[in-house]
């Protein structure tokens, strides 16, 4: 970057690439990075090829990106958080590799794989992406796609604010990636506290990409809280009273809340930062009366929540599987609703713990030292609630089984893990050091992603008609569970023999055994990953023989799996008349629970349109440009964003009409399949014979 | 005018009414803004200028609750609102309130606000 900008350009010049590094020295370092940017420009190049060889530009415009429809939003959601998850496991290793290569000396300059400052902006993205881009996506897409459909409604109240939020939230993954290529990202981790991250310590575009990505896709996730909010206040089917909704609508419904009410703190830190850096404020600076504790404190309050609302989802989806796959009914309910909304509200009231040192008096940090070691009370309840829905059950292995399994071993040693650093007067020793890191990859991993990953098993075949090959299933669940074993039960060890977190060197070799055995266990972690795309690939070649026409493979109990599979547009031919709690099942329990509606309507859905996508170009673009500086795209983009709204808010947009006809035409089709397949028992589940239509008579839960 | 909350048209208002609440709730948001900006700008104690400000913060947000967003405690949802708004009300004051806490424990150990409360303490037990 060179002093001057330019006012076309801003800040930008040839300079700002990886290359330029890589020209300058070559080391592993520059290699790397130089490297990670191809992968980044020949992925995308591939990915355009790929379209266009195939012909499918069209078909994804007209058929996902112009999409207002909810199923689909929240599979892009999901592939979306998918690639992140790749470049973020993919970063994991590499800080792993590199830690293992550097074991250091004081008197000599740092060793090791990256440089330190290249290590500083790995940990920064890897722990920016995972929690934005990768977890937060997951769960939201997977809200997206499950919640309208177990509520028995068509669609979200607001489609086309939610295909906005999706587009935002590209946007800000967009900027992350971009950084890969232009630029540098910041060095301040995911929390970027400031001063360090003030002008007078990082003047460079890092923090600032870090900056746009979060409030672009902080909006997003704002807007998606509401979205679900009034959708299950609004739009549950006739006879769905809250306490007969899935525990998975509990458990969105606290997200709701939770994005509402926690996200706004976020955008609030961001923007005081934004305004320190752009405008001359002092909010956190040294000088002047800035308070950079206050940073910590606010940004806290969204932290805190923001924990839950990745947990909470996944607490939904081992309800739900726990229940279905040992053939049995949830067993407290009313147990789990109620743990899942003081947890939601309890969260609210804990998030100085992560920053018990910073200097209070221990009268506060006691207060909520005990605040937060009550959430382990709900929680609690909640994993012998699941054990009891298992015991004498019918349970299947199936691969969400084994993630289910794997998360009540591992979860269990990462809150109790938790309930240790809950004690302030602990937090003193380990804090800032691997044992925290240890700590919140033992509840994200084996909590978030193991749940999310379930839930991606156990819906898929609702999604797209076939199920995943449950082999290949269960071995990357498995691959998962040994991974996270190797990675970071040593970092629990390293925590305690004084390993500071983010150190891109150390200088103890009783440090070295325990590093090998972590790289180790990153390797399996991206073993993990190309078995899980295997499991997509493999399932997609067989997709014929692993097909589900009639909609219910597991046989549940709970309204989505009443549909055909893969799901039609429109969801419901008739809304249903929900009687009971797990309405389906009560359904199967009376006997005939496929019989058609008496009569069919036209159904109104939303129509397709480019909005988000705009939306998205132009805010991606406001981000870019404020990066650099370069203010006449900023302002452009603004006004385009601001115009893009007003134009929409004054047209009358018409619904498209689906017409009655084809409505019953297709719904027959599918009674007649379904009239016309043998009924599976639970012990053919795994089968080729499993075409989606159970035997009811099996169905006790 | 639909009915707060439901989507249902209420025959006996008029769409003008509607535009009316809007245009009122927007000229009273607009003289809040700038009796705040006014307030920041004007000679008054600091103390005061923070009083006015959150002040006009709070009418704001009720007029934004009542003329935008149809808030209403006496229709047929009104006790699901209130309830919204009890469990708003609850998060922001510990939001706050445990900022307030916090942030005056930190100023005071860091012996800011003047008075150094945080040092009398450890003086006064040195001297039994
Ligand atoms: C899959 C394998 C993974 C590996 C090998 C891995 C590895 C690492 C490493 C080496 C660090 C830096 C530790 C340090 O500061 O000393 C780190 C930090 C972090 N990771 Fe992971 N991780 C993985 C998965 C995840 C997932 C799934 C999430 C969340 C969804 C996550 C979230 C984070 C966060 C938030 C940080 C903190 C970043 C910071 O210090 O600001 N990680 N990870
Ligand atoms: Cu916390």
């Amino acid at each position: 970057m060179s002093g001057q900008s330019s006012p076309t350009f801003g800040n930008l010049d040839w300079e700002v690439t990886p290359y330029t590094d890589l020209l300058e020295h070559v080391n592993s370092s520059t290699i790397i990075g130089a490297g990670a940017a191809s992968v980044l420009v020949l992925g995308a190049f591939a990915g355009i090829a790929l379209l266009t060889y195939m012909r499918w530009w069209k078909p994804l415009f007209r058929d996902w990106l112009t999409s207002a429809d909810a199923k689909k939003i929240g599979i892009m959601y999901i592939a979306l958080a998918l690639v992140m998850m790749a470049r973020g496991i993919i970063e994991g290793l590499v800080m792993r590799a590199h830690q293992a290569t550097a074991l250091g000396a004081l008197d000599k300059a740092e060793t090791g794989l990256v440089a330190p400052d290249h290590f500083a902006q790995l940990f920064s993205t890897h722990g920016t992406i995972m929690i934005f881009f990768v977890a937060m996506p997951l769960l939201i897409g997977l809200i997206n796609f499950v919640l309208p459909q177990q509520l028995g409604a068509r669609d979200m109240a607001f489609p086309v604010l939610n295909q906005v939020s999706l587009g935002l939230t590209a946007a800000g993954a967009g900027l992350v990636m971009v950084s890969l290529l232009i630029g540098d990202f910041g060095t301040g981790g995911w929390t970027m506290y400031p001063p360090y991250t003030g002008l007078d310590y990082s003047p460079g575009e890092g923090v600032d990409y870090w900056l746009w990505a979060i409030l672009i896709s902080g909006v997003g996730s704002t807007l998606t809280g509401m979205n679900f909010a009034v959708t299950i206040f609004k739009s549950r089917a006739p006879g769905m009273h809250l306490m007969r909704m899935p525990l998975f609508c509990w458990t969105s419904l606290c997200v709701a809340i939770m994005l509402i009410y926690a996200m706004p703190a976020l955008t609030v830190s961001s923007a005081m930062l934004a305004l320190d850096r752009y405008a001359g404020f002092h909010f956190f600076t040294n000088a002047s009366g800035g308070n950079m504790m206050n940073y910590a404190n606010i940004f806290w309050m969204f932290g805190h929540p923001e924990v839950y609302i990745l947990i909470l989802p996944a607490f939904g989806v081992f309800s739900e599987i726990s229940s279905t796959y040992s053939g049995k009914r949830l067993y407290g309910y009313t147990s789990l609703v109620i743990a899942s909304m003081s947890i939601a509200v309890v969260s609210f009231m804990v998030w100085l713990h992560h920053f018990f040192t910073m200097g209070q008096s221990a009268g506060v940090n006691i207060a909520f030292g005990i605040a937060t070691m009550i959430i382990g009370i709900p929680t609690g309840v909640k994993i012998y609630d699941w054990m009891a829905t298992m015991w004498r059950g019918r349970v299947r292995i199936t691969a969400p089984v084994v993630y289910l399994v794997g998360f009540f071993l591992l979860f269990v040693i990462g809150g109790l893990s938790g309930i240790i650093l809950a004690n302030p007067s602990i937090d003193y020793q380990v804090h800032n050091t691997t044992f925290l890191v240890a700590h919140f990859h033992n509840v994200i991993i084996p909590g978030v992603l193991y749940g999310m990953l379930a839930g991606v098993h156990y819906w898929f075949p609702k999604a797209f008609g076939f199920r995943l090959d449950e082999s290949w299933g269960r071995r990357t669940a498995l691959l998962f569970v040994g991974g996270f074993i190797f990675t970071f039960m040593p970092l629990y060890v390293l925590g305690l023999m004084g390993l500071p977190r983010r150190s891109p060197t150390f200088q103890d070799p009783d440090f070295l055994p325990w590093m090998y055995i972590a790289s180790f266990g990153a390797v399996l972690m991206l073993a993990a990953l190309f078995c899980l795309l295997w499991t997509f690939w493999k399932s997609y070649r067989h997709r014929m023989s692993l097909s589900v026409p009639g909609g219910d493979p597991w046989n549940g109990s709970s309204l989505e799996w009443s549909t055909p599979a893969p799901v039609p547009e429109w969801t419901f031919a008739s809304i249903p008349k929900v009687q009971a709690r797990g309405d389906w099942g009560e359904t199967k329990r009376a006997g005939d629970p496929w019989r058609a509606p008496d009569s069919y309507a036209d159904i109104e859905m939303p129509a397709n349109t480019a909005h988000g996508l705009i939306i998205a170009g132009m805010a991606f673009a406001l981000g870019f440009a404020m990066v650099w500086h370069i203010w006449w795209l900023a302002a452009l983009s603004f006004f385009a964003i601001t115009a893009a709204l007003i134009w929409r808010g004054m047209r009358v947009i018409e619904p498209r009409i689906i017409p009655a006809r084809q409505v019953e035409e297709e719904d027959r089709r599918f009674r007649e399949y379904v009239a016309g397949a043998t009924p599976i028992t639970r012990a053919d589940e795994e089968s080729e014979r499993n075409r989606g239509v159970p035997d009811c008579s099996e169905f006790a839960g | 005018m639909t009915r707060p909350n439901t989507g249902e048209l209420q025959p006996e208002e008029a769409p003008g009414a509607e535009l009316k609440s809007y245009a009122v709730g927007l000229l009273v948001s607009f003289l809040l803004s700038a009796g705040a900006f006014a307030a920041a700008f004007s000679e008054l104690p600091t103390n005061w200028k923070v009083i006015i400000i959150c002040l006009a913060a709070l009418l704001q947000i009720m007029a934004h609750l009542r003329n935008f967003l149809h808030l209403n405690f006496s229709g047929g949802q009104s006790r699901e609102d209130l309830l919204l708004v009890m469990f708003s009300v609850c998060l922001l004051v510990i939001m706050a309130g445990g900022t307030w806490y916090i942030m005056s424990d930190l100023s005071g150990r860091m012996h800011q606000n003047g008075a150094d409360h945080a040092m009398e303490r450890p003086a006064a037990s040195q001297g039994l």
